[in-house]
């Protein structure tokens, strides 16, 4: 339990440096959101639009100390302010528009490429040399070397443009009406295939070559070789003795990767137009949308700060040692 | 442990299974339904604030939910009566009347009085950040008299501002004064008096606007409902229109004839007309060389517009004149002062200004400022903005052939704009100011009263460049109401243009229009330029709204 509520504190701290960061680094840009979004305009607002667009948004010469305050007072109580790009909505209401789309598709395509990516590899370790190990873990790790984007494009034009086997946009059929009626999810599902499998075929062999390594490595183990001995049935050795031991490192991999999925779906929303956060992110930055940046870093920053203590909390559990430390 | 880790997989693989398996055909699509691509964005967020116009508010709510008393049209230069029919200046030309029209309801079946249009105004001066066109600089007042007439007071004689009073789209009273803050409000449920107010549907990646029921034209509009899907990317949209999904577009296509109109000739056009804004090249006028006319217009002439507009914009415009104006001010073009030379290319006479100039060559051929310092410079352009980095490309090589080190520079947005804006340059492409008179173009490209000092943040005139002389045809311009003195007077302000080059112009934007008539008519062309193509040419598109028409079956 001490060992729980030190890594808490851990990541409190660790909480409050990033909101900090937040704070200060879109402050040190050049270049004022104001002028930004009359820019936009290119010559079709009258100049004079420019101070009252700054009275607007409330741009305030307080010093900066000022202003952080005022940030994270807000923050507490929840408030995320009003977004410049999309004045005068909400930065939760925008956030909002996307998050559960970014969730959906990332989040189970992290998922799926984790947990088949590890079981390939531990498949490919037990049968060194064999057809997975030498053929399809290579395959994979050649795929994941492409450019993310290209591969993507590549799939959408070839399954999406010429086959017509899938959607080219968005997350459902735009005449559909959201719902839970099987029609929707289907739908919902077979606009999800090509950019989750894209995810997945980019990452996959990543999962796949360091669960192997690490497999091979706990293999060649004594505790391996007692087990054998034992008469242990062989599928029990290859789980329960050799790939928990080498989920080890992939698992604190995972919560990186669950964490930065937020932000790193980016690519694939742009690719396949679909509704997410990572979109929003690159509209954010390019508006000069603080309100709406430090609302994404926020979500993003607590996510990787939530998954990793889930993963604490996990090889905790897979690990032994960590106990006994405690 | 490993039957739930083998779970998840299985789960998901059937269910991608089952995706895949249900019907791929797109369903039949609402007869009547016009689609529309004009933002670009990944996820729609509801916003129908016309007033304030640093907001995102959802096309066409600043015309086609709601509406103006009078519409311009570049490609004749006249107004059309819209809410308004008819406007009168008083003799002093200190007060403006505009006649209503008499039957027009909100779409919430309230009727239009002036008491809205006086109210609208009074808003904008109660919230400066609305009044965007800055009219309560020159208003002194205005008020409705009886239900179908409303008068502005001016505090000065200031005939241009008539075009910021004509296009201000005009909010029901009922309801306005009920909103707390109009800045912050996001009007999710308009009542307006344009031809499509009713909010069908709403979601993140969809939005469809149906006919307002109580639209003043009989029979208007035709066309029962817009529906936008959004797509994050140009390409996106390109691709849908490319594929007959979009009747309507507004986007730049790269190789139009090629991509899009060639796929369906019968159906599918486009037109460019050249009514954007004017691309410079600005040199920073308060540093050397560049306060020297001379050398300006010595970079102008070494410049091949005529390659530039065939690499940088695939030839879908021309090369500048010496006046600098774009086609929608045809009419007030000054035929001396478009002759000027100096826009042409010739390497010659190029450098013979530069020697003239005192930048004489080098033994290694670079030209030097007269402290012996070789002439280098840089040239600053927004990083993405391909058409314009390869116009940056073409522009830099032609200066290396004058004798200048010229560097092509990128920046992120944000850093360009700044740099622009503070006049932290020396040289930069970018932008031009419009209005329905080149009277706001030349103001910002010559008047005095529009420079800033350096470090100081400009709204346009980059170049810091003021002109006593022009402006003082520019100020009598804005009290002038006979049309022939003020074509007198603009011809002045061109000459004095031509004559001083204070910035260096490119090419004139075109304004970019797609169209698809497979299942609606009455688009408008280069044969019938009744509005710009351009979705994003408001308010003139409110003429396109109500007069397309679905294709009979």
């Amino acid at each position: 339990m001490h060992y729980v509520l030190r890594r808490l504190g851990f990541y409190l701290i660790a909480a409050w440096a990033s909101l900090t960061l937040n704070f200060v680094i879109p402050r040190l840009a050049p270049g004022d959101p104001a002028s930004a979004m009359f820019a936009r305009f290119e010559g079709r607002v009258q100049p004079e639009a420019m101070d009252a667009l700054r009275a607007a948004f409330g741009f305030t010469d307080a010093p900066l100390y000022m202003q952080y305050f005022t940030y994270l007072k807000h923050l507490l109580t929840g408030d995320l302010g009003l977004s410049y790009a999309y004045y005068p909505s909400r930065v939760s209401e925008v956030i909002g528009t996307g998050l559960v789309w970014t969730l959906g598709l990332a989040g189970c395509a992290v998922i799926v490429s984790f947990v088949v990516g590890s079981l390939l590899g531990v498949f490919a370790a037990w049968n060194r040399g064999g057809w997975l190990d030498s053929v399809a873990a290579p395959a994979f790790a050649f795929l994941g070397a492409f450019p993310y984007f290209w591969l993507a494009m590549l799939a959408l034009y070839l399954f999406g443009f010429g086959l017509g086997w899938f959607p080219l946009r968005h997350a459902y059929s735009h005449d559909l009406e959201p719902g839970l009626s099987f029609t929707f999810v289907a739908d919902v599902a077979r606009h999800a295939v090509l950019p989750a499998v894209s995810i997945v075929v980019a990452t996959l062999g990543g999962w796949m070559l360091s669960m192997r390594n690490t497999m091979v490595a706990t293999l060649g183990t004594d505790t391996l070789r007692l087990a054998h001995a034992k008469g242990l049935p062989p599928r029990q050795v290859m789980f329960r003795y050799a790939a928990r031991n080498a989920l080890l490192p992939n698992v604190t991999g995972f919560g990186m990767a669950l964490g930065f999925v937020l932000s790193g779906s980016l690519l694939t929303e742009i690719v396949f137009s679909y509704p997410g956060t990572g979109y929003l992110l690159i509209l954010a930055v390019r508006n000069q949308d603080y309100p709406l940046m430090q609302g994404l870093f926020l979500v993003i920053t607590l996510a990787v700060l939530a998954a990793n203590f889930a993963v604490d909390l996990l090889c905790l559990w897979l690990d032994p040692r960590t106990r006994a430390h405690a | 442990m490993k039957s739930a880790l083998l779970l998840v997989p299985v789960v998901l693989l059937v269910a991608l299974l089952v995706a895949s398996c249900t019907s791929s055909e797109p369903r039949p699509r609402q007869p009547g339904t016009l689609f529309v691509s004009v933002e670009q964005q990944s996820a729609w967020v509801r916003n129908f604030n016309p007033l304030f116009t640093g907001a995102g508010s959802r096309w066409p709510t600043r015309a086609g939910v709601y509406e103006c008393m009078e519409v311009f049209i570049p490609s004749t230069g006249q107004w059309t009566p819209w809410l308004a029919t008819a406007h009168a200046w008083s003799e002093d030309h200190r007060t403006l009347r505009f006649t209503l029209r008499e039957g027009v309801r909100w779409s919430d079946g309230r009727p239009f009085t002036a008491g809205d249009v006086a109210f609208t105004f009074q808003l904008l001066k109660k919230h400066p950040a609305l009044d965007a066109g800055g009219a309560w600089r020159f208003l002194e007042d205005v008020r409705a008299e009886g239900t179908h007439a409303v008068a502005f007071q001016f505090s000065r004689v200031y005939i241009p501002g008539f075009s910021e009073l004509a296009h201000q789209p005009i909010v029901p009273r009922h309801v306005w004064e009920k909103v707390a803050d109009p800045v912050t409000f996001t009007n999710p449920e308009p009542v307006g008096t344009g031809p499509f107010t009713q909010v069908n549907v709403f979601r993140n990646q969809v939005y469809e606007l149906g006919r307002n029921p109580n639209y003043w034209q009989p029979g208007k509009p035709a066309v029962s409902a817009l529906r936008f899907l959004a797509f994050p990317t140009n390409d996106q949209a390109n691709l849908a229109l490319v594929e007959g999904e979009v009747d309507w577009a507004g986007n730049f296509v790269p190789a139009v004839d090629r991509t899009f109109v060639s796929r369906d000739p019968e159906h599918h056009t486009r037109w460019f007309p050249l009514y954007g804004s004017t691309v410079f090249l600005y040199p920073n006028t308060t540093r050397p060389p560049f306060n020297d006319v001379r050398v300006r217009k010595a970079l102008s002439m070494a410049l091949d517009r005529e390659r530039l507009v065939d690499i940088a914009m695939y030839g879908y415009t021309r090369p500048a004149d010496a006046t600098a104006l774009n086609d929608s001010y045809t009419g007030w073009r000054d035929a001396e002062a478009a002759s000027g030379a100096w826009v042409r290319h010739d390497e010659a006479a190029a450098n013979r200004l530069m020697d003239e100039a005192g930048l004489t060559r080098g033994p290694d051929g670079l030209r030097r400022m007269p402290d012996g310092q070789p002439l280098e410079l840089e040239l600053e352009v927004v990083g993405g903005w391909s058409d314009w980095v390869r116009a940056g490309q073409v522009l830099a090589r032609d200066l290396r052939k004058l004798g200048i080190q010229a560097h092509l520079k990128t920046y992120e947005f944000g850093a360009w704009y700044a740099r622009l804006q503070k006049g932290e340059f020396q040289l930069a492409i970018a932008w031009s100011l419009d209005g329905p008179t080149p009277y706001t173009f030349y103001k910002w490209l010559l008047s005095p009263r529009t420079v800033r000092p350096v470090g100081e943040v400009a709204a346009a005139n980059w170049h810091r460049f003021g002109d006593v002389e022009a402006d003082a045809l520019l100020t009598r311009f804005e009290t002038e109401s006979s049309p022939e003195k003020q074509k007198e007077l603009m011809a002045g302000v061109q000459r004095r243009f031509s004559e001083l080059a204070p910035a260096i112009p490119l090419f004139p934007n075109p304004s970019w229009g797609e169209a698809s008539s497979k299942r609606f008519t009455g688009f408008p062309s280069a044969q019938n330029p009744y509005a710009r193509l351009s979705p994003h040419a408001e308010p003139d598109s409110l003429l396109v709204l109500t007069a397309l028409a679905p294709r009979e079956p």
